[in-house]
């Protein structure tokens, strides 16, 4: 009888040896910064809540590494040739985590709710331009544009536009259903999200986690402390200033990629002298931006033309950008009646260090020019009220955007929402290139109208895009098929914990 | 006594009451706008409008205030504006969170600080009360953060001893007790020097005394002349310094559930303050400040237990 016992006590023991470590190996443990506001997809607006939106949920579409638009829930899509009729065929037997199947009619009820102004989504203004839906069947979906736009599919992989379950709108934000490989276990706010995985993913194999954790943690000494000690697994968007905290340990990889998250010099063209395109040219032409990368970003980045991110297949690799030309410089502010240069002051919001780096920089940059800046530098509420849009002169910065018509027509475009505000620049040229973009039918004719627009920011630049910021995630050894998305999610969708 | 407590509480009701009434004051005139928060930075008016409007934000601010009180009085401390979630749960677990910490370090501090307070009253002018004195120093005068980091790159990074945050999972305890520690120790070597101090002073007053030269000359053992004569009667400024410390404890306890990670009242109100998000924050001061009044209460009462006179006096007033 003893042995029998202490035979089934060592089976016992052996089992819980065996099955801890496997159980305890499925779970991915991520540190993140900040606090999630909301779970509901519509109404995020920072990366941490991006990160659930892309692993509870998922879109029509999704863009894969290189910015091309692959299929997710939709199968497959076809837009008529005025490119104001799009149709969507949903993949079938897709289940929400409540286990109703997705129809046609989920997808309208997203859009719907993204386009009332009173949920309050940033992506509202890219869906204003669908002006009606209707359900073919329940497999089905059709647009009609008020104009047309070939970048309606690539909308449709945006952070904000998951499509979520017509039957529980109400509680998203505490209990969101999704389609998405995880599915919410808990949420503490200023503690963690807990996912787990969900074995009806419509991806066969896929989930190869058991469980995801997101800690919230702000201290980044602490984050280094915990990766290293093995608390958590992976640190999500490392801080600049804090690399040098996570490179020294040999258990720890850091895994860098380009986003199309930019700062950029603002010049605002209502405002003299910057409403002469040939100062703006001299002002582009004294920045380095190699020398930007290092000073503001420490390296951490990728020098550019435009928001176009270097790697990205539209990137004119062959245009010429620097180094910077003083004596063009000087030649073409003397031309504009300024020989003996000007002082302007410019102003830079606190609290965000790599576009006060900039500020110190320009200054710098811009004295050989006999350009002398004054440096203001503003606190957030007041450079959003008083210095965003109105001032002559400024740092700012924006994030990524899901398609490149959507990270440039407004900011380059003579009508565009973001140009009307910052800069006031118009070049029909310009208006030209972006419209045949948005227009064309092929990814040649695309990328041909966007090499363009390329030679077209330089020759006559609004402002200066100097760099896209890198994304960067420090990850343990044992973490394996980890890659950082440019989008700043985690798609952990073939990630392993060994 | 009885008394003497039913009017103490009813003079915290009325307190309460006023600062209800300034929190919800205070709140309406901050800059920003919870609208433009949860519509993002770039949102056109418009939009901004429609968001106001669910809210109910476009009511007069009386009716506003009233339909916010008369909720709290019926125990609704309402849904928070920005994570669209109850108050009422989110704040009883960062509030059980927050206590825990709080009162274990107060015990650390009251235990320590007394017992090196008397240490270096009964050792003054030696090596051992210099010493005490300097390191309880070195506590006081650099800020929290700094120690916090310090204690994770030694306990957490270098030693792997102890997590570097986080409250653990509540399922099992001793994970939360591990989770304690470092923070823990952060309070109260930040305030530790406040009581060790004043303990020591008013021992070494009442060692001087006549009483304590009386009893010590009855011939009384020095431990029972230095516990029982001399410790109750120096003890009534340190009790008035623990409530004090009390207060600066809320205080300390949003920086150090920063660097920790601890998800703690201190957090929860950070990030309300940050987001805008109003009720969150009238629920969350209101709470604090209940939490300081019943703080002052309980050191009077304490007070008044250890001192007689004063129960009698104002009693009678």
């Amino acid at each position: 009888m003893r042995r029998v016992i202490g035979f089934a006590l060592t089976l016992v023991a052996a089992w819980i040896g065996w099955v801890q470590p496997a159980t305890a190996a499925g779970t991915l443990k991520v540190a993140v910064p900040s606090n999630l506001n909301t779970l509901d997809p519509a109404k995020t607006k920072i990366g941490e809540e991006y990160i659930v939106n892309f692993l509870v949920f998922s879109g029509l579409t999704e863009i894969d590494r290189d910015g091309r638009t692959k299929p997710d829930l939709a199968e497959r899509w076809t837009a008529s040739d005025d490119l104001k009729t799009w149709t969507f065929y949903l993949r079938k037997g897709v289940k929400f985590h409540h286990g109703r199947e997705l129809d046609a009619q989920d997808v309208i009820a997203t859009v719907a709710r993204i386009q009332d102004k009173a949920t309050g989504s940033v992506t509202r203004v890219n869906f204003e331009l669908i002006d009606k839906m209707e359900a073919l069947d329940n497999y089905t979906v059709r647009f009609t544009l008020k104009a047309p736009y070939a970048g309606l599919a690539d909308l449709f992989s945006d952070r904000q536009a998951r499509i979520v379950p017509r039957d529980r709108v109400d509680t998203l934000a505490t209990a969101p259903s999704g389609t998405g490989p995880f599915k919410l276990k808990s949420f503490t706010p200023g503690d963690r999200v807990e996912l787990e995985k969900n074995t009806a993913y419509f991806v066969p194999g896929v989930p190869q986690l058991d469980a995801v954790v997101l800690r919230i943690m702000p201290e980044s000494a602490a984050q280094a402390a915990a990766i290293e000690n093995g608390e958590v697994d992976l640190v999500w968007n490392l801080p600049l200033e804090a690399i040098e905290q996570f490179k020294k340990n040999p258990n720890i990889a850091i895994d860098s990629v380009p986003t199309s998250t930019w700062d950029g010099i603002i010049m605002n063209g209502a405002h003299k002298p910057f409403d002469d395109p040939r100062v703006r040219r001299a002002i582009s032409l004294a920045i380095d931006k190699k020398a930007m990368v290092e000073l503001a970003l420490f390296g951490y980045g990728t020098p550019t033309h435009t928001m176009i991110p270097p790697g990205h297949p539209f990137y004119d690799g062959d245009l010429k950008d620097g180094p910077p030309d003083i004596a063009t410089a000087k030649k073409l502010l003397a031309e504009a009646g300024l020989p003996n240069g000007f002082d302007v002051t410019m102003y830079t919001p606190v609290g965000r260090p790599t576009r006060e780096r900039i500020g110190l920089a320009v200054r710098e940059m811009l004295k050989p020019i006999n350009v002398r800046v004054d440096i203001q530098r503003v606190p957030w509420d007041k450079f959003i009220n008083e210095v965003e849009g109105k001032q002559a002169f400024y740092v700012d910065g924006f994030y990524s955007r899901p398609t490149i018509d959507a990270s440039i027509y407004p900011w380059y475009h003579s009508g565009g929402s973001w140009n009307t505000t910052l800069w006031n620049y118009k070049n029909a040229d310009m208006d030209k290139t972006l419209d045949a973009a948005r227009a064309a039918r092929t990814e040649s004719e695309q990328k041909a109208n966007y090499i363009k627009f390329q030679v077209l920011a330089l020759q006559d630049p609004p402002g200066v895009i100097p760099y896209v910021i890198n994304h960067m995630n420090a990850y343990r050894k044992n973490v394996k098929g980890f890659q950082s998305s440019p989008m700043m999610w985690l798609d952990l969708r073939r990630v392993t914990v060994q | 006594m009885a008394f003497y407590i039913a009017r103490r509480v009813a003079a915290i009701a009325l307190i309460l009451l006023v600062i209800s009434i300034l929190i919800f004051a205070i709140t309406q005139v901050l800059p920003g706008n919870v609208a433009r928060m949860i519509a993002g930075q770039f949102a056109t008016p418009d939009v901004i409008a429609a968001i106001q409007a669910k809210l109910g934000l476009n009511d007069p601010l009386v009716v506003q205030y009233w339909r916010w009180a008369s909720r709290i009085v019926s125990g609704d401390l309402g849904q928070s504006l920005i994570m669209e979630r109850p108050i009422g749960p989110m704040l009883r677990t960062a509030l059980a969170n927050s206590a825990t910490l709080a009162a274990v370090s107060l015990v650390v501090i009251a235990i320590g600080g007394i017992g090196l307070g008397i240490i270096a009253a009964i050792r003054h002018n030696t090596a051992l009360d210099h010493g005490i004195s300097v390191v309880t120093f070195l506590g006081i005068s650099v800020p929290e953060f700094f120690w916090g980091i310090v204690l994770i790159l030694v306990f957490a990074g270098y030693l792997q001893w102890l997590p570097s945050g986080g409250a653990g999972d509540s399922a099992t305890g001793a994970m939360s007790l591990k989770h304690l520690v470092l923070p823990a120790a952060t309070l109260t070597f930040a305030l530790i020097a406040h009581v060790s101090r004043m303990t020591r002073s008013s021992m070494l007053e009442t060692l001087s005394s006549q009483y304590v030269l009386y009893a010590r000359a009855k011939g009384l053992p020095e431990r029972v002349v230095l516990i029982r004569h001399a410790l109750r009667n120096a003890l009534l400024p340190t009790i008035t310094v623990l409530a004090i410390d009390l207060g600066l404890l809320i205080g300390g306890i949003v920086v150090v559930e920063t660097v920790f990670s601890y998800p703690g009242l201190g957090r929860l109100l950070l990030f309300a303050i940050e987001r805008h998000d109003l009720p969150l924050i009238q629920a969350t001061i209101l709470v604090v400040a209940a939490i300081y009044c019943c703080a002052n209460l309980a050191a009077d009462l304490l007070y008044a237990y250890f001192n007689p006179r004063i129960r009698y006096g104002r009693a009678r007033g």
